[in-house]
């Protein structure tokens, strides 16, 4: 028995660090820490309540839009205040625009590098990966063009981005020609363009991206003309279309080339989605994509925040006064950081800066995942469709449990893609016939004297908690619960029960213990927000032997 | 005028950037220097013929990332020219395809080749004696002195960088601090570029970069390391909606007549008039818009101690009153007096910037709205 480390975990938002016992070539147990602490929640005591908005947005430059608008939901919350119709639409339209940027640049430029070996590109054939690109139904490019920015690269001697990439690893599919990872390359560079069309679509309505300005509590400071509404439109109508053309195909056509990664990375089994995108009812439970949790089998139910409890027991925070094994609700959370000394090898040891959520004790999974099964077990029809479709293609026909892997996972966001790419054109037309109609509210003034609140909504990662309580017109207390708190949450004091993305790694197969890449694998489909290298040690007498990765021995 | 291996133009024509484009963008890095656009040609002739890629090391601490993401909105050159053309970033956590210790490696590798660039985002992470951020077993503190020893300069990128930002916010719980104060308190002394604002302005970044592989120096900065072309005016100086300002017509409430009628935002607490960026001119993301455009107030992001000196951000500017013929130069200089002593306990150092020297620029009196306003007590 061996443990390997990955620190930095790269690719993602952060500083997170994952350390793996392996044995007989599969992960047997792991240990998933969040390396940095900043401390917002301290930051905005005695603060203007509508200040944050502003400020916890830079909690994360990946979604500030889901913070900016989750902190303006707690603040409204608080203080009994209805935001107009029209700011409902509007902030639907930024969010979507903030989930398209983000699920593009996440599958693409984050996650796919572990998926695609792009030193294979270096020999397609440039007539045959036409004719590939043509075979799976997805977009060209000039692909010639690409591959020579990849030679010059190599024969320059200088590969940037791609210095001591894991290429050439034996866990990338041997199946895969050539000439896909040359198509995958070329959309990887159309990607980051795309990326930023979307993110140009939420500076037209917050002024700049990231940390949007707009949707201050009481409504949107954003009151649309036609010039930025077309300019809105049009964007988002290039970016839908190449999702469909793109990204769509491209997922169907790089799942079978790994089908062993439908069987690892299940994780906790357990989804929470507090719900995205709202109607005119402004209830989570109606929202376009509703909230709901499933906690056995694939049965949804209602969420019920009162049975979300956090725990600090194996974090860098002081026990709680209750007691060190209580739990306490966010609306009355606590936040005592402590000089931080990672144990990954004592029973009860603390090694995160991330606490510990759970519902009703159980940690539960949230994201694009939990998101899409959420709507699917509610009858979303479009999502129902896209799922189902997509499963047919791949031989799974009425199997959504598939999606419950590490290839499930990673895939269920780029689905999610083009429903939000649809969604976010209906809203626009809904926003033109609200103005049509002479609608011009954008914001209701409200009292910030005294109030306490919690907003609950979505990052493109997952499910998204403010809390705030105000007296005095000062905020007294605040609290947040982001969404990768849930998924690399740490395991439980007795160590009997792990956080989910820590579950979803025991029982990845590791067949390289310097580059462990399905665990990389697994580790992306998360999309943490929060960054690791891989060091192996003994575990039998505890002395650290440190037997980092070595430098990749790929092509590029 | 491609250079003579027009390596670059090519790559950039495949990729759907136009010979026309790019020598518009050399165009824009002109005037970002100062220089006449007549240079735009010269420019590119040389970006062209750079034959080896000039190595980066971007290093993140206590950081959100969103610096990263907005440097990745650059539009002419777009990231991808950047990261493949431009530069070799063989370090940058967010983006780069190797993971653990083949990152840590390529890092250590440019360090000990020398000759390198050292971007740094977020805030320098001081609490626990350095606890606050371990990255591969490694103190971030310790890792950017590493780094810094051996870089030809470095960009601080982001309010984080400069001065700790909304981390080093009060009560500052984990000990967070800009690169200039902390590489200062080590006794490291390197040619430092301050890019504040948050997140930083991704033109900014580019242009900096592009004047330092052209010039082989850094550009002209003020006392607090801000290149002079970018953080030399005030918002307000460039604000297209100045004319709103001196007509006296005011946004009072969000969603208002006003506010649709893009009126000025000062009642509503905009720290432009002392805010020093470029913000109005150069945009944001491919020049679409920026914050004003959106009917939000500046907050004041470019400034020090953004957050503690600028919040309750609707405040307008400490309170002042704008109804009593008080003038805009004396309010900047008013509020950058406060903002001056907040800078002395960060150890920045401030000579006001600028604007002190320009109290008592004769400006009208009392306008013509204030004067009837006034009567009524003010503006509110």
């Amino acid at each position: 028995m061996v443990r390997t480390v990955i620190d930095p975990v790269t690719r993602i938002e952060g500083h997170l660090r994952v350390e793996l016992e392996v044995e007989n070539n599969l992960v047997t147990d792991a240990w998933v820490s969040g390396t940095l602490f900043r401390g917002m929640e301290l930051v905005m005591k005695d603060r203007a309540p509508a200040d944050a908005f502003f400020v916890t947005q830079r909690i994360c430059g990946v979604c500030p839009v889901s913070h900016g608008h989750t902190s303006s939901m707690a603040t409204e919350a608080a203080f009994n205040v209805t935001i107009p119709n029209n700011a409902r639409i509007i902030r639907n339209l930024v969010e979507g625009a903030q989930f398209l940027h983000s699920h593009i640049l996440w599958f693409y430029n984050l996650a796919a590098l572990d998926w695609v070996d792009v030193s294979q590109a270096l020999k397609a054939d440039i007539a045959q990966t036409y004719a590939l690109a043509e075979q799976v139904g997805t977009s060209t490019a000039d692909f010639k063009a690409v591959q020579d920015q990849l030679k010059k690269l190599v024969a320059g001697g200088q590969l940037s981005i791609f210095t001591n990439a894991w290429f050439g690893n034996t866990a990338y599919s041997a199946k895969m020609p050539p000439e896909f990872a040359l198509i995958a390359t070329a959309h990887y560079l159309e990607a980051l363009r795309y990326q930023s069309e979307a993110s140009t679509v939420c500076a037209i309505i917050g002024g700049k991206m990231p940390h949007i300005m707009s949707s201050i509590p009481g409504g949107t400071t954003f009151v649309p003309t036609d010039d930025n509404l077309s300019r809105i439109l049009f964007r988002l109508k290039a970016i839908r279309d190449w999702v469909a053309a793109t990204m769509i195909p491209d997922v169907i056509a790089l799942a079978p080339f790994y089908p062993e990664a439908t069987t690892y990375g299940q994780g906790v089994g357990k989804f929470m989605a507090y719900g995205v995108f709202d109607r005119e009812s402004m209830k989570p439970i109606d929202r376009y994509l509703p909230m709901g949790i499933i906690t056995s089998g694939l049965n949804v139910a209602d969420v019920d925040e009162t049975k979300i409890l956090e725990y600090v027991d194996r974090s860098f925070y002081e026990p709680y006064p209750e007691g060190a094994d209580k739990g306490i609700n966010p609306t009355q959370g606590i936040t005592q950081p402590m000089a931080p000394k990672y144990d990954t090898t004592t029973p009860g040891g603390r090694y995160t800066w991330s606490k510990a959520p759970r519902y009703d004790s159980q940690p539960i999974e949230v994201g694009g995942l939990a998101r899409v099964l959420v709507a699917y077990l509610r009858g979303v029809p479009e999502i129902k469709t896209l799922v189902d479709s997509t499963l047919a293609k791949l031989g799974v026909a009425g199997k959504p449990e598939v999606l419950i892997s590490t290839l499930g996972r990673t895939a269920a966001r780029p689905l999610e893609a083009l429903y939000v790419g649809n969604l976010m054109i209906d809203q626009v037309n809904e926003l033109i016939a609200s103005l049509k109609g002479g609608d011009s509210k954008f914001f209701q003034p409200y009292d910030d004297a005294q109030g306490a609140g919690v907003g609950m909504w979505e990052a493109p990662r997952g499910a998204l908690l403010h809390a705030t309580n105000v007296s005095g017109h000062k905020i007294q207390n605040y609290q947040c619960i982001v969404p990768s708190t849930w998924n690399v949450s740490p395991r439980d004091a007795d160590g009997k029960v792990h956080g989910p993305m820590e579950q979803a790694l025991i029982g990845n197969p590791c067949t390289d213990l310097k580059q462990p890449l399905e665990a990389l694998r697994t580790i992306h489909s998360f999309d943490p927000c929060i960054a690791c290298a891989v060091h192996v040690m003994d575990a039998k007498d505890g002395t650290e032997n440190t037997i980092w990765t070595g430098p990749a021995m790929g092509v590029l | 005028m491609p250079g003579k291996n027009g390596v670059l133009l090519r790559e950039l024509e495949a990729r759907g950037v136009s010979r026309r484009d790019f020598i518009k963008y050399c165009g824009t890095i002109a005037a970002m220097l100062g220089l006449d656009l007549s240079a735009a040609p010269q420019i590119a002739e040389a970006l062209d013929n750079a034959s080896a890629l000039k190595p980066v090391i971007w290093l993140e601490a206590g950081s959100c990332s969103g610096c990263t993401e907005s440097t990745a909105q650059s539009d002419n050159p777009d990231i991808a020219t950047i990261v493949l053309d431009i530069l070799s970033v063989n370090y940058t956590e967010t983006i780069m395809a190797a993971a653990g210790y083949a990152a840590e490696q390529a890092k250590d590798d440019t360090i000990a080749k020398g000759g390198y660039l050292l971007v740094y985002e977020g805030s320098v992470m001081t609490g626990w004696g350095g606890d606050a951020l371990v990255i591969a077993g490694r103190k971030g503190i310790d890792e950017l002195v590493t780094a810094a020893k051996g870089a030809e300069a470095i960009i601080a990128v982001g309010s984080c960088a400069v001065d700790g930002g909304w981390v080093a916010a009060a009560p500052n719980p984990a000990g967070a601090m800009g690169v200039g104060p902390y590489l200062a308190s080590v006794g490291i002394n390197k040619p430092l570029i301050n890019l504040p604002t948050c997140p930083v302005n991704p033109v900014w970044v580019v242009s900096v970069i592009v004047d330092y592989l052209l010039l082989g120096k850094v550009p002209a900065l003020d006392e607090y390391d801000r290149p002079k072309s970018i953080y030399g005016q005030t918002i307000h100086d460039n604000c297209p909606r100045r004319g709103h300002f001196e007509n006296g017509e005011f946004v009072r409430e969000f969603g208002s007549e006003e506010a649709a009628l893009g009126y000025c935002l000062y009642a509503m607490g905009c720290k432009g008039p002392t805010t020093f960026t470029d913000c109005p001119v150069v945009r944001w993301n491919h020049k679409q818009s920026w914050c004003v455009e959106a009917g939000a107030p500046c907050i004041g992001c470019g400034g020090f101690d953004w957050v503690d000196n600028n919040a309750p951000f609707a405040d307008r500017l400490h309170n002042l009153p704008i109804g009593t013929g008080v003038q805009p130069a004396v309010l900047g200089w008013a509020a950058g007096g406060i903002v001056a002593a907040g800078l002395v306990v960060h150890g920045i150092g401030m000579k006001a910037a600028g604007r002190t020297g320009r109290v008592g620029v004769p400006t009208e009196e009392i306008k013509e709205y204030d004067r009837k306003h006034g009567a009524k007590g003010g503006d509110k």
